[in-house]
């Protein structure tokens, strides 16, 4: 636990002291729910805001789990993981260091858009659908935290993996219950909606923020990131004695 | 106990073997793995700071096995890699704190002020890394690997791409550790400082060791005096006794001869006869490099050597 919380603090820090990528992950998230939720003429329901909140914290926590997976890129092309790996504590540390690291990022993103979300007219909740929603995302963050830390190990350049990225993100966030309710998608576009993991994370928090628990939902997406996590872990194994 | 012994070691990446059957024992003293790149040095640090796992043979560091108790061999040793890897956003003071976490030490803060002040950093400990020399970086990579205090340290080309004083200081901090009762397994292509620092040596080649002694017997045992030619012209093959053609890149040809002094006019007379026309000639004690080619064998027929680091080797010797 030492290590994993050296790790962590490690790149905490590092990013803070990048004072410019701070700023920015902190202010897209907010310029999305501000454009998106402000902007669009939607005839199908009265608080839009409200509809597309949900869809900006999934979004946006999926897109800083997605991108976590060049750190631990970096890290091995800099040279950092020869030092790591020489260390007296167990291997797999740096990778839930990271996977710690970016879930904690994504969760202070979505902080900021749910203070947004309330300054721009959002109702307010109960504090235990906060937690909840927090609760949610976390274990959203941990299924692409380790999608992508999956997928950096297996691609081992940043190019490539910013493409594979920017591959499957995009597709990912339109074909979701994001922006729209199923019963006003394309009809060929509902079944993949429904199927989408990012779809059971809005599901749940669109669900939370409505009074109601959506259980099967939030308990698919445990068992789904309890099962990429493990992959991710035998991944990084493999790699980490070539 | 011996601090690091290796059994029948090897490692094979595909069809290429890397490391072939290497055996041998280090103790307290200044260790040094000399060899050109890619010649399977940092394969076998790589080895034993349990980094890879070798294909086969096994070895141990301070009676722990790099397979079964690797966790116990990390407590015991530190790596430092030929590339230095260190956060630049950090200050000195932070990126050597966080290897001392990581090592488990009780009182971190006053360990890493003690290291950085012996490698001669407390000055600039505050200051972000990235504001730092080429020499200051290696000091500060030194200073993690010690904050533990080591029994056996690891060290992959430590003085590559830095300037002759900054070598010289890592030199001297690598003889105070050893000093202090460390082990130093140490890998470098730098002949001359393998010669001047190093307690013992390995030579190695293709992966495997083609001597193993102390510089100075390894240097005794070449009895013959080495001549530096730089001429210009075409060389043919030389038939004077005593004297042999041990390496030839571009206008330089070296030589080893068993009466120096009075090889080096006939040699002189007899590339001029034969056409070439003579531009420098010189003659020395053999060192380091003389053993490497005799062991290892003409640099012309190694093909591991370029011509720019065959030039500065020469240039080195006189």
């Amino acid at each position: 636990m030492k290590g994993v919380y050296n790790y962590f603090h490690r790149d905490m820090l590092k990013w803070f002291r990048g004072k410019v990528t701070v700023v920015s992950t902190l202010i897209m998230p907010a310029a999305w729910l501000i454009f998106v939720g402000l902007t669009l003429p939607v005839t199908f329901t009265g608080n839009y805001l409200d509809f597309i909140t949900p869809g900006i914290l999934v979004m946006t926590v999926f897109n800083a789990s997605m991108l976590g997976g060049s750190l631990l890129i970096f890290d091995k092309i800099l040279g950092s993981m020869n030092k790591f790996f020489a260390l007296p504590v167990p291997r797999e540390s740096i990778l839930f260091g990271k996977i710690c690291f970016i879930i904690c990022r994504g969760l202070l993103q979505a902080t900021i858009i749910l203070i947004v979300a309330i300054l721009i007219g959002a109702t307010i909740l109960r504090p235990e659908q906060y937690l909840l929603t927090y609760f949610v995302l976390a274990l959203f963050g941990i299924l692409f935290a380790a999608i992508g830390n999956t997928i950096a190990l297996l691609v081992g350049d940043t190019d490539s993996y910013g493409a594979v990225n920017s591959m499957i993100s995009m597709p990912l966030f339109f074909a979701s219950s994001a922006l729209m309710p199923y019963n006003v998608m394309p009809g060929w576009l509902r079944p993949i909606a429904e199927l989408n993991p990012l779809s059971y994370a809005i599901d749940a928090i669109r669900a939370l923020m409505g009074g109601t628990i959506m259980w099967t939902s939030i308990g698919l997406l445990a068992v789904m990131s309890a099962i990429v996590l493990g992959i991710c872990v035998m991944v990084f194994q493999r790699a980490s004695c070539d | 106990m011996d601090a690091v012994v290796i059994k029948n070691l090897s490692k094979t990446y595909g069809n290429i073997q890397a490391v072939k059957d290497i055996s041998l024992t280090v103790n307290n003293e200044i260790f040094g793995l000399l060899g050109p790149n890619g010649s399977g040095k940092t394969t076998t640090v790589r080895i034993l700071t349990t980094l890879i796992p070798p294909t086969s043979g096994d070895a141990w560091i301070c009676g722990c096995n790099i397979f079964k108790d690797s966790l116990k061999v990390r407590q015991k040793i530190s790596y430092v890699p030929q590339e230095m890897a260190l956060d630049v956003k950090f200050t000195g003071r932070e990126n050597v704190l966080f290897f001392a976490k990581m090592y488990g030490i009780s009182d971190p803060e006053d360990k890493v002020d003690a290291v950085l002040r012996v490698m001669e950093l407390s000055s600039r400990a505050d200051d972000m890394v990235r504001t730092y020399s080429g020499g200051m970086r290696r000091r500060l990579e030194l200073a993690q690997a010690l904050v533990h205090e080591p029994e056996v340290l690891f060290l992959d080309e430590p003085t590559i791409g830095l300037d002759v004083a900054a070598r010289k200081k890592i030199w001297e901090h690598i003889k105070t550790l050893k000093k202090n009762g460390m082990t130093v397994f140490v890998t470098t292509h730098y002949m001359d400082e393998a010669d001047q620092y190093c307690d013992r040596i390995a030579i190695i080649d293709k992966g495997t060791i083609a001597a193993i002694d102390s510089p100075k017997n390894l240097k005794a045992e070449l009895k013959h005096n080495i001549i530096t030619v730089r001429a210009s012209g075409d060389f043919r093959e030389i038939d004077i006794p005593g004297v042999s053609l041990i390496g030839k890149q571009g206008d330089y040809l070296c030589f080893m001869a068993d009466e120096g002094r009075e090889t080096l006019p006939r040699l002189s007379k007899y590339l001029e006869t034969s056409g070439m026309t003579i531009h420098a000639l010189s003659l020395h004690e053999p060192t380091l490099d003389d053993v490497f080619l005799e062991r290892v064998g003409p640099y012309e027929e190694s093909g591991h050597f370029n011509d720019l680091q065959f030039r500065t080797m020469l240039r080195r010797r006189s």
